[in-house]
């Protein structure tokens, strides 16, 4: 073999193998080798014996026979309309959100004319809508299919589990060694019409998660007392905007636990035990995190009432009064914190209900 | 007219898949290497790409039905293959079970040409 044709065999064996597991490429490496060497012996120029083989591209995928895609066709509908809601419940409240703040901010950057105004601060509006849509976009898109692929991974390990379930079978004469022979009363029922989880059930879960999480991200401080003084219009943040990059991430983080358990609820399609235990655990990491948020951090701006007070200055009416009077960081937390433990708590025992109730099998 | 002629590929294709590891397998009772298998197959009318052959080899070895082994003696290294006993037993149940079928799809044939 001269140096060309080794060279040519040497840069075809590398195309090859460097698409394979790394623990298979030493020895197919060597395959190859003996196998164009012995093309080459029987009479085959160098160039002819690669052109036969083909592709390397494609030979390295014959050697390939495992599971190449990330989200299987049992998931996949369920993650094309998933996509689609998260999708459309993102990219509109985003764009419309950023647009009015990119307004807002536009208007600020020039002090020419009123004309240039508007329209500087409308290429500004659109301008950040359309980069936030794109970035939140992608980012939802990113989740959510690295949700979906976990749950595909995970579920290839439930169903290899339930086939390893002992049986009681197992102790008859069987004819294939030991694993039965499937028979019509293998079947599960039908599961009941009230243990089905229907797409329309998530729905305003996963909106309302989405919608939130939007407006926690791209909008905090649309979380605000407003009032319009004349021509100012000045906002009082409900929240701890300084504080902000600690608390958001939290905050996130627990919805997004629920947008999990929503997702894991619409593959499983009916109540049975994973999905009880998902909701448990949903539910517990949910009020966990709810606790950290709301008790452990620094939440509300801590000068909400004295702000709200100056703003509304001398026109105060009764009930605000009462309201500034009354209102205190750790109550509201205490009060918002009871009633998520309540709906978390309320959901949590419909599920371990229904699931033992109809969704066991 | 393309179209069709991708259709017809693909349906060879297949019915040629499932004959692919019968006709390996058959020739596996005694040691042999991957190209002389391509050489051989060849020869009796089953020809075989060796990047579909290489990459079966492999597939049957990690399912227990063919074991391999690097000699280093000749003028280069080579793997040769052979059946194991798992793989015999299969290869025979195999042979029986194509036996019945091939008789049954000529039956069918002859019914039609009538």
């Amino acid at each position: 073999m001269n140096p060309r044709d080794q060279e040519l065999m040497e840069r075809y064996i590398y195309q090859v193998v460097r698409r394979l597991p790394k623990e298979q490429r030493r020895e197919v490496g060597l395959e190859l080798q003996e196998l164009i060497g012995d093309m080459v012996e029987a009479g085959q120029p160098m160039e002819a014996a690669l052109t036969k083989l083909g592709d390397p591209e494609k030979f390295a995928r014959q050697y390939q026979d495992d599971r190449h895609f990330l989200i299987g066709p049992e998931y996949f509908d369920t993650y094309l309309w998933f996509l689609k809601i998260v999708l459309i419940c993102t990219a509109i409240p985003v764009f419309i959100v950023s647009i009015v703040s990119g307004i807002r901010e536009g208007a600020g950057l020039t002090d020419a004319g009123m004309a240039q105004a508007v329209v500087t601060s409308a290429i500004h509006g659109v301008g950040k809508g359309l980069a936030n849509l794109i970035v939140s976009c992608i980012g939802v898109f990113g989740g959510i299919t690295l949700m979906f692929a976990v749950m595909e991974r995970r579920q290839i390990k439930f169903e290899r589990e339930r086939e390893t379930e002992w049986n009681v079978r197992q102790l008859g004469d069987s004819p294939a060694g030991g694993k039965t022979a499937w028979t019509p009363d293998l079947l599960a029922p039908v599961p009941d019409k009230k243990a089905m989880i229907h797409k329309g059930d998530s729905l305003v879960g996963i909106v309302f998660i989405v919608l939130f999480c939007v407006l926690l991200i791209f909008a905090p401080h649309f979380f605000s007392a407003v009032f319009k003084n004349g021509e100012v219009i000045s906002t009082v943040p409900v929240f701890n905007l300084e504080q902000w990059h600690v608390i958001l991430p939290v905050f996130i983080l627990s919805l997004a636990v629920g947008l999990g358990d929503e997702i894991f609820r619409l593959v499983a399609g009916r109540y049975c035990r994973p999905v009880m235990v998902s909701n448990i655990v949903c539910g517990v990491l949910q009020i966990v995190l709810s606790f950290v948020v709301l008790k452990v951090f620094p939440l509300w701006n801590p000068d909400f009432a004295a702000e709200l007070k100056r703003q509304v200055g001398e026109q105060i009416g009764p009930s605000a009064e009462f309201f500034i009077e009354r209102w205190d960081g750790n109550t509201a937390s205490n009060v918002l914190f009871a009633f998520l433990v309540v709906i978390t708590l309320v959901e949590i025992g419909t599920t371990v209900y229904k699931t033992l109730r109809y969704g066991t099998d | 007219m393309g179209e069709e002629r991708d259709l017809l590929d693909g349906l060879l294709m297949e019915l040629r898949r499932g004959t692919l590891v019968l006709s390996v397998l058959s020739q596996m009772k005694e040691k042999k290497y991957g190209y002389s298998l391509v050489q051989s197959l060849e020869e009796k009318g089953i020809p075989i790409d060796p990047n579909t052959l290489y990459p079966l080899l492999r597939r049957l070895e990690k399912q227990g039905l063919l074991e391999s082994v690097w000699e280093t003696g000749g003028p280069k290294p080579r793997k040769y293959y052979k059946r194991t006993p798992r793989g015999n037993e299969i290869y025979h149940e195999l042979k029986g079970q194509w036996k019945e079928m091939s008789a049954g799809v000529e039956k069918l044939l002859k019914e039609g040409e009538e």
